[in-house]
């Protein structure tokens, strides 16, 4: 089996993997970075989002060779430490999960988002979402989370 | 010091844990030596099976175990066993239960159904080997269709069951509802279909599982919310004793009904971990999350509102086909039935009601509650029949809805449906919601909309609905001496924020900094018994079981107060966290009594150390009426059929509110569901083929951000139920009563002169777009 080597959040990894192997079984399965979720089959849901190379992508959707020498950024690289970053301040202030399924990936959807838009309005945030599914909020808290979260980040 | 009350906004706690990427959900869960399982499903919606080869599957690099249809038949293991609480039909005969296997042997009966359990060192080696399996089918004749279902010449899904029929079923008078209706001025007649969908949690279901040969015992862990009903029933399908599995829920990544049902594959991830004597994991995938989990809803009703043309309702009765799927599910059998007829009517008055339901199976996946499980179907019966009835008699919708609402003043009453509706305030919760909706605007509103080419429509849909679930609950809190203590409750939490909403009120009722209390549930090793969560149970029976066993602390800890103090239990008072004696300096805190319930110097005669410690189990009497009231506003482009909801309000009366907090929370996702449901969610069977062709995220459309409209809510506090001492009413299914209505009568508003008076759910663009081209035509 092919070897691969990336950065994940900030730490050299290496490992092997099978042609058909996702990297996001990469990070689950040999990593044990289960922060990433897979909530479905056909890249819908955004529960695996993570950044790659610092854009977002969904990790279902890229083989784990296609991963090799990038650097990644996963949910558990997100928080300083037990010091939760802004933008997760804001998701746990604005009750902006329930399940906390589909959050890692909304967390890192919203640090894309507000990366290449800080100071985003109610509907940009939502149209920034369209990839990310969450069954349980109805949206509305999320949105005023990544609201939130993006003035907490301009300072 | 983290003081709390009821009421108090409290952050969550589980909150850290789900942000980090630190929750712990089935597929997170690794065990050492496990293998992994995966269902080889039917690929058709009926055949007969002459015959399994699963040789080429056996011989596949890594498998461990097949387990085929006939394997498992020749074990002799149990079906899966329904619970309805709805048993017999009209006529006293008991309903149609077919046997459901936990893999077909002989015969299938829906896309989707397990054939066979294939074991493997890895996931990828087991679906692989899958592809291997041999299946001999010869495919049959299907009927998806519910009503079709039931006709004459249909396909028979079941020997010995006649024309495909679980259950009919009556409730109400109905010679009183036939009278009633005639002496009325008119009869308004509606029929409608509720559209079958799917819970669609975003974790799809999974379980992982030990056995220990020593103990000859299990422990399973399981992406379920019903740990203790599920685990008793599957030892039930095994033949074991249910002592002999510790069944633990994980972090669950959603459930909304979906995950309730007691289904097939963890009495095949037992056995398999029993048979290789090491762990098996199995989780579903999204495409046979979509086949294999229940769905919900699906009911083609009639439904005739008698009425007097000053606009008084007389009488209500509803005529129902409701669908159990291939076989009957947990509770399938119950949700078309009594589920749909306790609470017709909603929140109006009416002399007589009368309900009648058939429900039957088709060649489709089980269906079983969804957020709801009836509820939802009766008022969106009322609402649209209520909403047509006001068209048909020239009466303002809002004011033929104000003068039918049931006034305070008869409360409390029992209904023609037999519901015990004890407290509320119907008029105050409508005119309170229609407060909020700025109806003097609505006019400029409606005008700049149709200067843009578009319809603005507006509708309020009051719902009463009622609670549901297990009757029993079960609390333990353990301390320890140093003041610090644990929770353990028998609900379950799926999303829904227990983990700090009954802590919240252990520690508001015994002064406890709630930083300092754990929390376990879903466990069967730490409560005896639970109700996991479904029919809005959890402030209700977790809520109450936490409260009740905080009491009998309380009790006990005045015990202690008084021995401390030399004097008689009697004097002894608690508040605010402390016991004192009256008209003394006396006072303890409840950290200090805890410290002193563990010193067998300062404890009274026959108390132990730790004898503070306390489980308890409540009992809930009568379900409890959540009710309140829904308004949308839409705006519709006639030229495409596209929907904007573009304002939500709801006013809920849920009684006491414990954390506003996770209220709101359950309130905006009930109606994302209730939004989803009546504008895009639709889990379609091809009537030919049977086969599923919204089998996956890309064909069922779930609501995302952009689809949801700006909610406002607002709490109606003003009458706490008497029925449990927290005065709570249930949470979390009202979005689901209240937003389809509001909806499908908005739109229906923003399009009225265009004569189209009723559009089937979804409301999709496509049906928007051709009702008004019919009507136009």
């Amino acid at each position: 089996m092919p070897s691969i080597s990336m950065t994940v959040n900030g730490q050299a990894v290496t490992g092997e993997v099978e042609g058909r192997t996702l990297l996001v079984e990469f990070l689950r399965d040999t990593l044990g970075l289960t922060g990433t979720h897979v909530g479905c089959d056909t890249s819908q849901c955004g529960a695996c989002v993570i950044h790659l190379d610092g854009v977002s992508v969904k990790s279902c959707a890229v083989l784990a060779l296609n991963a090799d020498g990038a650097e990644v950024l996963t949910i558990e690289g997100v928080a300083d430490g037990d010091d939760l970053h802004p933008m997760q301040e804001a998701f746990r202030e604005h009750h902006g999960l329930q399940c906390g399924f589909c959050t890692p990936g909304m967390v890192l959807t919203a640090l894309a988002l507000v990366a290449d838009n800080p100071d985003p309005t109610d509907a940009e945030v939502r149209h920034g979402l369209e990839g990310n599914l969450c069954r349980c909020t109805g949206y509305q808290n999320i949105v005023h989370a990544i609201l939130d979260g993006a003035k907490r980040m301009r300072g | 010091m983290n003081k709390v009350s009821f009421g108090d906004t409290v952050r969550r706690a589980e909150d850290h844990r789900f942000l980090t990427g630190k929750g712990n959900y089935i597929d997170d869960i690794t065990m050492p030596g496990q293998a992994h399982g995966v269902v080889v499903r039917s690929p058709y919606a009926h055949a007969r099976i002459n015959g399994f080869d699963a040789d080429a599957a056996r011989r596949a690099p890594g498998v461990l175990l097949v387990v085929t249809g006939a394997d498992w038949a020749a074990q002799g293991f149990g079906p899966i066993p329904t619970k309805s609480a709805v048993k017999e039909n009209r006529d006293g005969t008991p309903i149609a239960v077919p046997d459901r296997p936990c893999l077909a042997h002989d015969r299938v009966r829906y896309v989707g159904e397990g054939v066979a359990f294939i074991v493997a060192e890895t996931r990828d080696q087991a679906r692989d080997a899958a592809e291997l399996l041999d299946v001999d089918y010869a495919p049959m004749d299907a009927v998806t269709h519910p009503v079709k279902a039931l006709e004459p010449g249909a396909p028979q899904l079941h020997d010995g069951i006649a024309d495909n029929l679980c259950v009919d079923w009556e409730l109400g008078d109905a010679e009183a509802t036939e009278a009633a209706m005639r002496a009325a001025d008119r009869i308004v007649r509606l029929e409608l279909h509720n559209n079958r969908v799917t819970g669609a949690p975003i974790e799809p279901r999974g379980a992982i599982a030990s056995y220990d040969a020593g103990t000859d015992s299990y422990l399973m862990y399981q992406a379920t919310q019903n740990i203790h009903a599920n685990r008793n029933t599957t030892a039930e399908i095994l033949g074991i004793e249910a002592d002999k599995i510790r069944h633990v829920g994980p972090d669950v990544g959603g459930g909304f009904g979906a995950k309730n049902s007691v289904y097939p594959e963890p009495a095949l991830v037992l056995h398999a971990a029993k048979t290789l004597n090491r762990p098996v994991k199995w989780v579903n995938d999204r495409a046979e999350s979509f086949l294999s989990d229940t769905h919900g809803r699906s009911q083609y009703s009639t439904v005739e509102l008698g009425v007097d043309d000053d606009g008084t309702f007389r009488a209500l009765r509803t005529t129902t086909v409701g669908e159990l799927g291939a076989y009957c599910g947990t509770v399938g059998a119950f949700t078309p039935t009594g589920g749909s007829a306790r609470t017709q009517g909603g929140p109006y008055g009416f002399e007589a009601m009368y309900y009648s339901a058939r429900a039957g199976f088709t060649n489709t996946a089980p269906l079983d509650p969804y957020r709801g499980a009836g509820r939802p179907e009766g008022s969106f019966q009322i609402e649209r029949i209520v909403e047509k009835a006001a068209r048909e008699l020239g009466i303002d919708p809002v004011e033929l809805r104000r003068k039918n609402l049931i006034p305070k003043e008869r409360l409390p009453l029992k209904t023609a449906m037999g519901l015990d509706v004890d407290c509320g305030d119907f008029p105050t919760v409508f005119e309170q919601a229609l407060a909020m909706t700025d109806r003097v605007g609505f006019q400029a509103r409606k005008a700049a909309s149709e200067a843009a080419g578009k319809r603005l429509g507006f509708a309020i849909a009051p719902y009463l609905e009622c609670t549901g679930g297990m009757p029993k609950e079960h609390a333990v809190v353990t301390f320890t001496a140093d003041g610090s203590a644990h929770l353990a409750v028998g609900s379950q939490s799926t999303g829904m924020g227990h983990e700090t909403a009954l802590p919240q009120i252990l520690a508001a009722t015994l002064g406890l900094d709630m930083a300092r209390i754990g929390f376990t549930q879903a466990d069967t090793d730490a409560t005896p018994l639970g109700g996991g969560h479904g029919g809005s149970r959890g402030m209700e029976m977790g809520g109450n079981a936490v409260l009740q066993t905080a009491g009998e602390i309380i009790e006990k800890g005045r015990a202690i107060a008084a021995h401390l103090f030399e004097t008689d239990v009697d004097k002894i008072d608690f508040e605010d966290g402390s016991f004192f004696e009256k008209d003394t300096n006396h006072i303890a805190s409840m950290t200090e009594i805890i410290a002193a319930s563990f010193d067998p110097e300062r404890l009274p005669d026959g108390m132990e150390p730790g004898s503070l410690n306390t489980g308890s189990t409540f009992e809930r009497g009568i379900i409890s009426i959540p009710n309140g009231c829904h308004a949308a506003e839409v705006e519709v482009d006639p030229d495409t059929g596209a929907i904007a909801v573009t304002g939500f309000w709801v006013v809920d009366d849920f009684g006491t509110i414990i954390n506003p907090m996770l209220a709101d929370g359950q309130v905006m996702g009930g109606v994302g569901q209730g939004l989803g449901q009546a504008l895009m969610e639709n889990a379609v069977y091809d009537e030919a083929s049977g086969q599923l062709v919204t089998g996956s995220l890309i064909d069922y459309a779930l609501p995302r951000a952009d689809d949801m409209p700006p909610m406002t809510l607002e709490y109606y506090e003003g009458a706490p139920t008497k029925k449990n001492p927290l005065g709570v009413k249930g949470a979390g299914e009202a979005g689901c009563c209240g937003a389809p209505p509001a909806i499908v009568n908005a739109v229906l508003d923003a399009l009225d002169g265009l004569g189209v008076t009723h559009i089937e759910m979804p409301l999709t663009p496509e049906a928007v777009w051709r009702a008004i081209d019919a009507a136009g035509s």
